[in-house]
Formats: C-alpha cells, sequence, structure tokens
C-alpha cells in the first residue's frame, strides 16, 4: 500500500471528514451554479479568460519584466526565486533586516507550496496566520485541506473546541458567528503589532508594477497596511497584461470560488507608503518565484499555468467529495493539486495520486480557464508508464492483455470462455465475489455478463 | 547566473503586441447595467444580501453630519467618529460629533469618500492619499460612506481613476465577512460587520 492509497483510505473511514467536506464543498457548488447562470455568456467569459492567460503564458518573459520595472518605479523592491528554498531565504533575509520578531500573514497558497510556515519558524519569526480558516490550521497545527476554505475538514463543534482551548477569550454561545467573534478579538491586536505583512497575489499588473489581492474577510489589509515592511511572494504566471485583463479574470474567480459576482475587497498596492500618507509600509517586496513553472511551460503543462486557484474543480470532484484534501499529500488537493503535485513533490512519490481520478471531466466542465485537467492527468499516467514507475503487475498485465488483443481470433475465444466462467460466479445478475478480485467486490457486486459476446451478438444480429 | 537571469533566459519569446493583448478586452462578457438609471442600478446591488449595505440621500455637504447623526443613532452607536483629515469633509459643522483623525483599533465608526461607485457590483471605489488613509475604513465596525450620485459608473472597467497610481487602490463591496467555518456566512469577519453609503445627489 502506498502512504496516498493508506490516506486515503483512513480518509474514507472517517465519517466526521465526509460531512465537514460535504458541507462546504455542497454549498459552494449551488452557489456557483446560481452565479454561473446568472452571468451573461459564461462559456464566453471562460474562452477569453483562457486566452488572457495563453497571451500571458507565451509572453511571460517581456511582462515580467515589464511588470518589475513598474514596480521599482513605484519604489517597490523586486526579488526573483528560483527554488522555493530560495524564496524562503529571501524573506527570512528581508524580516531579518527589518529586525522582525512577527509577522502577519494573509492567506497565500504560494506561501504554502514554498514552505513559508516551515522557515519562518525555523528562523525564530513569530507567525499569525489572519485569514479565518489559516487562524484555525494553525492553531490546530495543520496543513489547508482546500485552497479557498483551507479549514474545511473542520466541523463548527471541532472548531468550537479547538478556540476554547486556545483564544485567551473564547466564546460562550456555541454559533458560528460567536466563533468567529472569538477569533476577531483574538486576532485584531495580533495584526496591529506585527513587524511585517506577508500575502500572496492574485494578479500582479504588468503596466503598473501594482500586487492586486482579494479577500472576503478584509483580513490582508489588515496584515498589510499597518507593519513596517509588506513582503509579497508570487507565482509568476500571476501576471496579467492591465487591470482590466485582471478585471475581467476578478469576475471569473470570485463567481467560480464562492459564486459571488465579486469578493468584499479587491486591492491593488502600487509600491510603499507616499509621502503624505498616514498608512502603508515604509517597504514593499515582491519576490517573484519560478519553483518548477518555467518547466511547466516548457514540459507540456503550459495551461496548468492559467489556473487562478478558484478551487471549482475540487469542489466538483467527486474523488475529492469522499476523501477531502489532506489524502491528497501535496500543498494542493483535488483535481488542479493532481497535477501540480508531481510537479512540486516528484512524479515516483505520486504514482498513484495521478490514477486518483475517474476521468470524468467535471473539474474542466467548471474550471474557469478551461484547464483539461483530465488531459493533464492523462499526460501523467503516459510519463509513469514511460519512465517505468508502474508496478510489474500492472505492467505485464497490461502486456499480456496488448498481445491477446492484438490477435483478434485469440481474443474472441479468450473472451468467450471468460464470459461462461463469470456466468457460473453469478447469481440473479451478479457476482458477489470474485478470484482475484477480492479487493473490487468486498466493497461491491459486479454485474454478471450477458449470456454472449459483443461480437458473439454482433455476428449473430448481422446474419439474414 | 542570478535566479532573474536563468527565469528570464527560459521565458525569452518575442515582445507582447499591444493589440493582441487589446483585443482580448473587445465587448467583455458582464451583467448587464441599465446605463440610464446608474443610481437605481447601483442601489439595488448595494441592497443584495451579498453586498448588505443601507443607504440614505442627502441634497448636499451640509446635510452630511445630520445623515451620520441619524445613521449612528438608529445602530445606538455614540456620535463619535473618526473622519480623515479631507478638506471637504472637515468643513462641514460637526457639532455634537466627537471627531479624531486616527482609528482606533477597536473604532467604531470611520467615515470616507468614496471615489466612485459601480453599479455592476455595488463596490464603492477608494484610492489611498495623505486626506485618505486605508486602515480607518478596516478597523471600524460601521464603514460610513460619501458617495456623489455623479460619481456612480455601469462597470468595474470604469474603476481605475485617471493620472498616477495611488499606493493602494481597493475596492469595497461589502462588509468584512467569512464563509471560512462549514461554508457559513458571518459578518463582521475582521473588519466592518456594517456598511452605510450616503449618496449625495447633486
Amino acid at each position: 500500500m502506498s502512504a496516498f492509497t493508506d490516506r486515503a483510505d483512513a480518509a474514507l473511514a472517517d465519517p466526521i471528514l465526509k460531512i465537514a467536506v460535504e458541507r462546504t464543498a455542497g454549498t459552494a457548488e449551488a452557489k456557483r451554479t446560481i452565479a454561473i447562470d446568472a452571468f451573461p455568456d459564461f462559456e464566453a467569459a471562460r474562452t477569453r479568460a483562457a486566452a488572457i492567460k495563453d497571451h500571458v503564458i507565451a509572453h511571460l518573459g517581456p511582462y515580467l519584466e515589464q511588470f518589475e520595472a513598474n514596480a521599482v518605479a513605484a519604489g517597490a523592491k523586486v526579488h526573483w526565486a528560483s527554488t522555493a528554498d530560495e524564496a524562503c531565504k529571501i524573506v527570512i533575509d528581508i524580516c531579518q533586516a527589518a529586525g522582525a520578531k512577527s509577522v502577519a500573514r494573509s492567506k497565500s497558497m504560494l506561501g504554502e507550496e514554498i514552505g513559508l510556515p516551515h522557515a519562518l519558524a525555523e528562523a525564530g519569526i513569530g507567525r499569525v496566520e489572519t485569514d479565518l480558516a489559516e487562524h484555525i490550521i494553525q492553531l490546530a497545527d495543520e496543513r489547508p485541506s482546500h485552497i479557498i476554505w483551507p479549514a474545511m475538514h473542520k466541523t463548527r463543534e471541532q472548531v468550537s473546541a479547538l478556540f476554547k482551548a486556545k483564544h485567551r477569550s473564547p466564546h460562550v454561545e456555541e454559533t458560528i458567528a460567536a466563533m468567529a467573534q472569538s477569533a476577531r478579538r483574538e486576532l485584531r491586536t495580533q495584526m496591529l503589532s506585527a513587524d511585517v505583512g506577508i500575502s500572496g497575489a492574485n494578479f500582479l499588473i504588468a503596466d503598473s508594477g501594482a500586487v492586486c489581492t482579494v479577500t472576503n474577510e478584509g483580513n490582508a489589509e489588515l496584515s498589510l497596511v499597518p507593519p513596517r515592511v509588506h513582503i509579497v511572494t508570487a507565482g509568476i504566471e500571476k501576471i496579467v497584461p492591465s487591470m482590466p485583463h485582471a478585471i475581467h479574470m476578478l469576475r471569473m474567480l470570485a463567481r467560480s470560488a464562492t459564486g459571488a459576482a465579486l469578493t468584499q475587497y479587491t486591492t491593488f498596492y502600487t509600491g510603499p507608503k507616499r509621502a503624505g500618507d498616514r498608512d502603508g509600509p515604509e517597504e514593499m517586496h515582491i519576490v517573484l518565484v519560478d519553483n518548477g513553472r518555467t518547466k511547466m511551460r516548457d514540459e507540456g503543462l503550459a495551461e496548468m499555468l492559467r489556473c487562478i486557484r478558484c478551487g471549482a474543480c475540487m469542489n466538483h470532484c467527486v474523488v475529492f467529495r469522499q476523501i477531502g484534501g489532506h489524502a491528497y499529500g501535496g500543498t494542493y488537493p483535488g483535481p488542479m493539486g493532481a497535477v501540480l503535485t508531481p510537479v512540486l513533490d516528484g512524479l515516483a512519490p505520486n504514482r498513484d495520486l495521478i490514477h486518483a481520478c475517474t476521468l470524468n471531466g467535471k473539474c474542466q466542465e467548471v474550471c474557469p480557464v478551461r484547464i483539461p485537467l483530465p488531459t493533464l492527468l492523462k499526460g501523467w499516467r503516459e510519463k509513469s508508464w514511460r519512465e517505468g514507475l508502474e508496478p510489474t503487475s500492472m505492467r505485464a498485465g497490461l502486456g499480456l492483455w496488448a498481445w491477446v488483443a492484438t490477435r483478434p481470433r485469440l481474443y474472441r475465444l479468450g473472451t468467450t470462455i471468460a464470459v461462461r466462467v463469470l456466468r457460473l460466479l453469478g447469481t440473479k445478475g451478479w457476482i458477489a465475489k470474485l478470484p482475484l478480485a477480492g479487493g473490487w467486490t468486498r466493497h461491491r457486486d459486479m454485474p454478471k455478463p450477458a449470456a454472449q459476446t459483443f461480437m458473439a451478438q454482433y455476428k449473430k444480429a448481422r446474419r439474414p | 547566473m542570478s535566479a532573474r537571469d536563468a527565469i528570464l533566459a527560459r521565458l525569452k519569446g518575442p515582445s507582447p503586441d499591444q493589440a493582441e493583448a487589446d483585443a482580448l478586452l473587445v465587448a467583455p462578457e458582464r451583467p448587464a447595467v441599465d446605463e440610464a438609471a446608474l443610481e437605481a442600478e447601483f442601489l439595488a446591488r448595494l441592497a443584495l444580501p451579498s453586498v448588505n449595505a443601507s443607504h440614505d440621500v442627502i441634497g448636499s455637504m451640509a446635510d452630511l453630519p445630520a445623515a451620520v447623526a441619524r445613521y449612528l443613532a438608529g445602530q445606538g452607536e455614540a456620535r463619535t467618529l473618526c473622519l480623515p483629515p479631507d478638506p471637504r469633509l472637515t468643513a462641514c459643522d460637526w457639532g455634537g460629533f466627537t471627531l479624531h483623525d486616527i482609528a482606533a483599533p477597536d473604532e467604531a465608526a470611520a467615515l470616507a469618500i468614496a471615489r466612485r461607485g459601480i453599479a455592476e457590483t455595488g463596490s464603492l471605489i477608494f484610492e489611498t492619499s495623505p486626506a485618505a488613509p486605508m486602515l480607518p475604513n478596516f478597523l471600524a465596525l460601521h464603514h460610513i460612506v460619501l458617495l456623489a450620485v455623479r460619481d456612480i459608473a455601469p462597470y468595474l472597467e470604469d474603476a481605475p481613476l485617471t493620472g498616477p497610481q495611488p499606493r493602494a487602490h481597493y475596492w469595497v463591496t461589502g462588509v468584512s465577512g467569512t464563509t471560512d467555518i462549514e461554508g457559513t456566512y458571518v459578518r463582521g469577519a475582521h473588519g466592518p460587520r456594517f456598511l452605510h453609503v450616503i449618496l449625495l445627489r447633486n
């Protein structure tokens, strides 16, 4: 059994997890459907969004240089990192140069991807996660299980117990509103006293050098405006040519993620505090992170760089809805995670993850930037086969099947015998136990085959 | 080779064609807005559960303090207000109010002028400047916003203002909310729990 299979088995056996995932993902799916139905021609809007991203990916280098020049002109410092470790080192160096004892962090999946929480802890820098879900995760010492709702795997009862154990002045009333107020009391002073604010970026605007963040809680602004230093860590694919391009993507993002027309707070930061400004950081640093993205562009995964991290693919995925996000094992769960995890963590340890997909195509149908996720997953499966990562039993079995399948007479003889044997095993239309496939029939029955093979029936039907 | 050089070397390619980038924006799909009835369209979006803002209408700037007092009284709040150092606001007669211009960590109410209102979404557009700090609008429990009816525009594409980019350009489309616990919506997660728009109709 592999690590993924173990995790998936454990997730399937956890009845509370299923309830928690279903409550949030089910709501998200319903809200998205209403929002998309109310939007004029969402299909054309998806095509446009994909075209905008493809245009950027084709000209990524020049756009990054344009962004850098404009951000620097606005007073920001731009840093470049090829790897996760380089990115973390840049952030830690900036924090240490600022004499930072504590940082306030606004949720960023890129930060999770590069291991920033761990790097900050190793450097002895206190970290306050300000997004409510990330705060829950931090208190529970866990990893996010969803890119929009990182604490999706937690029920309200579990959150309540956690806050009562960890908050200084926890809620009394057992309501979600009271729990949110408990977190508000706990976090506000910590946000206002942080030395550095760290965020990701939803979009980087090439023609102005602005960094766009979106939140519903307003925690990004409360984390990034008071501290003396603002550090942005952003994947290089976050570039868009201009604000109107970002506007189209924002329309797609909010509807696909939460079913809203727009997030409550959408902010474009251009450089540090200006002369005379009463608030804002004195320094703004932007760390542009590659971490495998240029390789993805060159090696057949360019379409994955369209991803705007809305989470619609996982909300609609039959596998994710059963096992939740943690079972995936990487930073990113769900269909987009199954494609990205082999890039970030290697294909060999994730060989079974890329098979944990029914290829029903639902993720591709809902993706606001039309990423062909099933096709990309099939690409990983082919690569896994070419590189000899598939187990010997699978290779031998498929080899045998291919040998027989290219010999029609032998194949028909084999299927005729198989049908007869299988029919002997079945009762009342179903086979309850199947030799050599006990794993399959342990949880469900297999339909008893028809009396004759397809080819036999076909020939019979063609006879005059 | 620096990381910058290494990344850019891998991404070498032709410079983007401006016409190609512009062509991607021709006739964007977006919700329909009746441009002949912008105020009504804006107010309809403002009242949606997702935005959840209340509103009042005044005829002139002289009516502003009374409108703010009316709102605070309705909410059971004292006449204490964080007022940014904008001469259009400080010129009003705030008799009876306790004013300050630095927001407290548990600020009750802050007033700000929106640069624009967007009918498509009910968004309020703000830009930072020495007269328009950002933090009060996120710290206050009650976010009170003055918006001139003439500044209501139809679409989000109308949000960017001409001229030099401010330090921060931000859109407020409702109150601070969260669905992080079981997908259930809660108001007042970190920032304002109430948003009140005072429309100036002259």
